[in-house]
């Protein structure tokens, strides 16, 4: 299989400014500048020949001027932000990423809406593959958890929280207000005005959506609403002075999105994936404290009955202050000679409950030996593709 | 009096301390104060027995974990699917060879199912139940059918001014309770709810 060309790619990434603002050419023109006493008018039709993207004149006039009315950075500020450096070193970004397209993926399509300096495009492929790799991770790793614990799962890896949260403990600031002086290394979006209603549900493909008391079964979730099993939020309207503002959380998520976006563009898939694991899969969650059963005793029976199972009896396998204030039952719950879980509680209905949960998360928290990804056939040489497990779903009862 | 309990045989003349001249704060002190034997002696704990010397001779491994619960990680043998390969790696001697038969089990009999009721009984409850809901309650159903009165709360539902009903017996027998009892229920359902999530 031939390799693809990414460092070819990487070019037409960069937006059209980063494409200009070639070091050499931009030495050149400063030179030049610098050497003529001609009028700026004269300046700036030489550095138009200069740059093959032709700006505005009355940008490239005076420099302090154009960049007070640009809407983000320019891009030949990215070399210059210190904190943009800092941040690229310690986030141990691969070298093939570039300071530009790292400045590009802070800018938030409230402060930049020109979707060429923006990091819209960037954060909606880096979104697609954070939800793609935490997905067929936990559908291989374990593949009988209820629907539910799946989108709880999800949220809990690539949530906007938790978004939020790792752009915070990277160490990103965040711009007062958006703008061409602030320093590229701040994330840039415009704010919410004060007292604006967060939860405005977006348009749904849902029928009957205007039936706010229906209720929304878990398999007309998947069919209508994003990964997380929730109603996508609306797209804050555009007005005519520009884009309003968004909440901080979702600006930090869609960097760290954009960030993911644009390291898969510039370095490729493996990079990708090893930042993936090193920053997202390495953060532990507890899947077994996502359970809640509301019928486990039931719950259980019920399994037991479909997989063909000895129905399952409760034993007190030991007790103590049976008469006592605090007594202490352990109860084991069994099919037959073997033991599907056991509990302790402090009365024979509770560690008899306990006991049922136990044996149910014994089930659902199955996972198989040696677990392969189907996104790790895309590496070269890699072995083909065996089937995984796949279950009869969750307990219906 | 504590000592008194402990050691009532002992001649008073060999105990000074038992004399009422002496203060009480010195008499506890006296008592509590574990000599070094005292300390061996409650110390000295029967080992486990996969410590002791075994009859083979040659170096082995103690296995003796401390009880805790079990992981919900390790998945019991039974929900293995059949082609995994921990099947075959469990033994009877990993899974601990419990004696069944000495666990007692939770409820004295467990009623074996008889499916003995018919869709016309079926229907009959339904209509009793219906018709006349003060006399024919969930337990005299229960008890004319033979079956329990869960079964009974299955296959049919109380008339609607029944449970209007119920519902104003129900408020007027909490409306008596006072702050104390209320609470203890609302904390005895909250934690009724925790079993749930393991928590």
């Amino acid at each position: 299989m031939k390799r693809l060309q990414l460092l070819r790619w990487s070019s037409s990434a960069l937006s059209a400014r980063a494409r200009a603002g070639v070091r050499l050419q931009q030495n050149i023109a400063r030179g030049a500048r610098y050497q003529t006493t001609v009028s700026p008018a004269a300046q700036s039709e030489s550095g138009q020949l200069a740059d093959e993207q032709s700006f505005p004149p009355q940008f490239s006039s005076n420099p302090q001027q154009s960049k007070y009315a640009l809407p983000s950075p320019p891009v030949e500020a990215a070399r210059e932000s210190a904190k943009l450096a800092a941040l690229h070193a310690r986030l141990y970004l691969p070298s093939r990423l570039p300071l530009e397209t790292l400045a590009r993926s802070l800018v938030d399509t409230s402060a930049d809406p020109n979707p060429n300096f923006n990091n819209e495009s960037l954060a909606t492929l880096g979104h697609d593959l954070l939800t793609y790799y935490t997905s067929e991770h936990l559908l291989c790793t374990y593949p009988r958890l209820p629907l539910t614990v799946i989108f709880a799962a999800m949220y809990a890896y690539v949530g906007p929280k938790t978004l939020t949260a790792m752009a915070k403990e990277w160490g990103v600031e965040t711009a007062a207000a958006p703008g061409g002086e602030v320093d590229p290394g701040l994330l840039q979006f415009k704010r919410l005005l004060p007292g604006t209603e967060l939860n405005a549900e977006g348009a749904t493909m849902r029928p009957n959506a205007h039936q706010k008391s229906w209720r929304k079964s878990i398999t007309s979730r998947i069919v209508y609403d994003n990964e997380f099993g929730e109603q996508p939020q609306t797209q804050a309207p555009v007005d005519a002075q520009g884009a309003q503002g968004v909440s901080f959380e979702r600006a930090n998520a869609t960097f760290v999105r954009a960030l993911m976006g644009s390291i898969y563009l510039h370095a490729g898939r493996p990079a990708a994936k090893r930042f993936f694991e090193q920053h997202f899969l390495s953060r532990h969650l507890n899947i077994s404290e996502l359970f809640n059963f509301s019928q486990p005793a039931r719950d259980l029976s019920r399994l037991c009955a479909r997989e063909n199972f000895e129905p399952p009896v409760a034993k007190i396998i030991s007790e103590t202050g049976r008469k006592s204030r605090h007594p202490v039952f352990i109860v084991g719950i069994f099919s037959g000679k073997d033991k599907l879980g056991e509990a302790a509680g402090a009365s024979l209905l509770e560690a008899r409950s306990r006991a049922a949960v136990a044996a149910l998360k014994g089930w659902y928290l199955y996972s198989p030996l040696n677990v392969r990804v189907p996104s790790s056939t895309e590496e070269e040489g890699a072995a083909p593709w065996k089937p995984v497990h796949v279950d009869l779903g969750e307990v219906i009862v | 009096m504590a000592a008194c309990i402990v050691c009532p045989k002992r001649p008073l003349l060999a105990l000074p301390f038992l004399l009422p001249s002496c203060e009480p704060v010195a008499l506890e002190l006296r008592r509590n104060q574990s000599s070094y034997r005292r300390t061996k002696q409650r110390l000295r704990v029967k080992p486990d027995a996969s410590f002791g010397a075994s009859n083979q001779s040659r170096d082995h491994i103690i296995y003796n974990p401390p009880p805790t619960a079990p992981s919900v990680y390790q998945t019991p043998t039974k929900f293995l699917p059949p082609d995994d390969a921990r099947r075959a790696l469990r033994t009877d001697a990993s899974s601990g060879s419990e004696n069944l038969d000495s666990f007692a089990p939770i409820y004295k009999s467990s009623p074996e199912k008889t499916y003995h009721l018919s869709p016309s009984d079926i229907e009959e409850i339904r209509k009793l139940r219906l018709t006349d809901p003060m006399s024919w309650s969930r337990w005299k159903l229960a008890k004319r059918f033979g079956c329990s009165p869960m079964f009974i709360a299955m296959v049919c539902e109380a008339a609607p001014e029944k449970k209007e009903m119920q519902k104003q017996v129900l408020e007027a027998i909490q409306s008596r309770w006072g702050a104390k009892r209320r609470m203890a229920r609302e904390d005895r359902q909250l934690r009724r709810e925790t079993w749930g999530r393991d928590e």
